[in-house]
């Protein structure tokens, strides 16, 4: 029988063997330039939670089996063969400790690829049933919904029909519409579960007249979170399957940071190529709609002060900066930065996955610290995020620190701002 | 007494064997390396690969890019400094055997001046790793003997360059060969790996559009 080792050793070597986790892996000079750029060390000052101490416990597994001076003299370079005990210390280092947001990446002068090693870790824990149960249940949920589509088929479209009463008494509008498998519509909408990700879009695609269809699946793929890419693929694959379908001709995905990082970016590299649609985020969608000026915005509708939290997943890993500011700039009266932002964002605690995990929150609260002061310092009264990861973990925040700030989408404050064409 | 033979052996055979030794294991450890799966971004791109290819190997040149580098401005300075003093340490054992006609006084008092300063900070580097918890807790007998034996090479260097007498030189020479051979066994030796990881750390920023910076985070 395979032993948990077993398959957290396999595992590690299939992530190893990507040139990324050697070069991570070799040439790190252990010049401590990254402590102070994570989060985590920030809130807690325990040198086990700086980046290179993190990166180090999976370094020496890794060196032990591939680095010339680890081989024969081990004690030398601290290189170590992978134990059940070592495995399960990993536990909370590459779940909790580490939220994968790459802050170090940019701060490091080798530009040493932490987080990778992290996602190896989180792979060989997966492998070995180690990664944290709730994790595991919400990305098999996922695939059971996909699998089991007509049993959720008509629970779907009751809520959605709810939701479009809503969107109509919203807009004044009795041919506002959510519509749901509208083949050959230009855009894929895939939102998360719950209204406050389908509502706001929904007035904004009505608003311009948009041609659009919405997912029945969500964008959340807790597969990523786990580092386990047959799973993440698995549900990746369910949106792509209905894009293909319907005959869209863009997958538009919403306010989620690594939803947005695995479809625009990893997954045409689990698929071989580019998918045969482009892929966009929401906030490009709506920068799209002002830049055109498609949509008609009064910022004086959101009158107070307003900052932007850059999600680690947008922003320094997928790109998206200018975006969502051109939007809030157009939507809001009083836009203030947060020190820093863009590629030196904080990460806000609460990030891959770590903000579904109940026993850690403690912690997670306590790692959020550095953003919550730095939310303050900016004076605003509401707080725009595009990742509902960073929403929950924000929200949390500012009833733990006593913020006193609203924490909202990007779409929801351009709903907000939207100067709706009155209905004959 | 050293005798000329001797002293001739060890600053040019000793040291051709030696840097062919090197090259040899460099190679190796290359070939290993490019014979690894590169993943490429397969996605359209939104910004470019080759912009932030070249953003990464020139980041340590824009002190202001970093935050790491910004808040720590003397840690950049000092990084800078132990840098210079160890590419002219390095580049003196090309020119003190091969080109001797260039070491005149002058150039081996600016060679030593140059040295003289990451000598220094070596010494500062080797007790910050020893008394701050955070380096103490990731530093390994390999780090501390790395810096040990720069230190040993930077001073050897300036003696040699200072003095300029065989029984310094034949230090310098014996401690330059032994360095070679022990540099591809130890975490010196990153810097290989740096070309490569720049290469797949920026493309990937660049391709995604994250570097360069459109405008720089404050």
């Amino acid at each position: 029988m395979t032993t948990a080792i077993e398959l957290a050793e396999k595992e590690l070597e299939k992530k190893y063997s990507k040139l990324v986790g050697t070069a991570a892996s070799n040439m790190c000079a252990h010049c401590g330039w990254c402590i102070d750029s994570c989060h985590v060390y920030q809130a807690t000052h325990d040198p086990e939670t700086s980046p290179v101490a993190k990166a180090e416990r999976i370094r020496r597994v890794y060196k032990k089996e591939h680095d010339w001076m680890s081989k024969i003299f081990p004690s030398w370079t601290g290189a170590k063969k992978l134990t059940e005990e070592e495995l399960d210390k990993w536990v909370k280092l590459a779940f909790r400790d580490c939220t994968l947001c790459e802050r170090c990446v940019v701060n490091c002068p080798m530009g040493v690829e932490t987080p990778q090693l992290i996602s190896a870790a989180r792979a060989a824990l997966t492998a070995a049933g180690k990664a944290p149960e709730i994790l595991t249940q919400l990305a098999d949920m996922a695939i059971s919904k996909e699998e089991n589509a007509e049993l959720y088929r008509d629970f779907f479209l009751e809520q959605i029909k709810e939701i479009e009463k809503q969107l109509q008494e919203n807009m004044k509008n009795p041919d506002a519409r959510i519509p749901i498998e509208n083949e050959g519509a230009k855009i894929l909408y895939v939102p998360l579960s719950g209204a406050h990700t389908i509502l706001p879009e929904a007035t904004i695609f009505n608003a311009v007249g948009e041609s659009w269809t919405m997912s029945m699946f969500e964008a959340s793929n807790y597969g990523v979170f786990l580092g386990d890419t047959a799973k993440a693929k698995r549900i990746t694959e369910r949106i792509i399957n209905e894009a293909k379908r319907l005959k869209v001709k863009e997958i538009v995905l919403t306010e989620c940071g690594h939803a947005y990082t695995t479809l625009r970016w990893e997954a045409p590299k689990w698929f071989a190529g580019p998918l045969p649609f482009r892929v966009r985020s929401i906030l490009e969608v709506l920068d799209e709609y002002v830049r055109d000026g498609r949509l008609k915005l009064d910022p004086s509708k959101n009158p107070e002060p307003v900052t932007y939290h850059d999600s680690c997943n947008l922003g320094r890993k997928g790109g998206l900066l200018e975006e969502p500011r051109r939007v809030i700039k157009a939507a809001a009266r009083d836009f203030r930065e947060m020190t820093p932002n863009r590629l030196q964002s904080l990460c806000c605690g609460g990030g891959s996955g770590l903000v579904a995990i109940s026993e850690w929150s403690e912690s997670r609260i306590n790692a959020g610290k550095p953003k919550a002061d730095q939310i303050r310092e900016t004076g605003a009264k509401t707080v725009v995020t595009s990742c509902d990861n960073c929403r929950h973990q924000i929200t949390e925040l500012s009833e733990y620190y006593n913020l006193g700030i609203k924490v909202t989408s990007l779409c929801e404050l351009t709903a907000q701002a939207l100067v709706l064409p009155s209905v004959k | 007494m050293l005798s000329a033979g001797f002293v001739h052996f060890v600053e040019y055979e000793l040291q051709v064997i030696a840097l062919a030794w090197l090259g040899i294991l460099y190679a190796l450890k290359i070939f290993q390396l490019s014979r690894l799966p590169m993943f490429r971004e397969k996605a359209p791109p939104k910004g470019s690969a080759g912009a932030g290819v070249l953003r990464s190997y020139s980041n340590m040149l824009i002190p202001w890019s970093m935050e790491s580098s910004k808040k720590h401005f003397w840690r950049w300075v000092e990084f800078g400094a132990y840098h210079v003093g160890a590419g002219v340490a390095i580049l003196n054992t090309f020119t003190s055997p091969f080109i001797p006609g260039m070491m005149t006084e002058s150039v081996r008092w600016i060679f030593a001046i140059l040295i003289a300063p990451a000598f220094l900070l070596g010494i500062a580097k080797f007790v910050r790793r020893i008394i701050q918890p955070e380096m103490r807790l990731v530093s390994t007998p390999d780090d501390y003997f790395a810096v040990v034996s720069v230190e040993l090479f930077f001073f050897s260097a300036i003696m040699a360059l200072i003095l300029n007498t065989p029984e310094w030189r034949t230090t310098y020479f014996l401690i330059t060969a032994a360095f070679l051979f022990y540099v591809p066994f130890s975490k010196i030796s990153h810097y290989i790996y740096f070309f490569f990881a720049a290469i797949f750390t920026g493309s990937r920023y660049g391709y995604r559009g994250v570097r360069p910076e459109g405008r720089q985070a404050e």
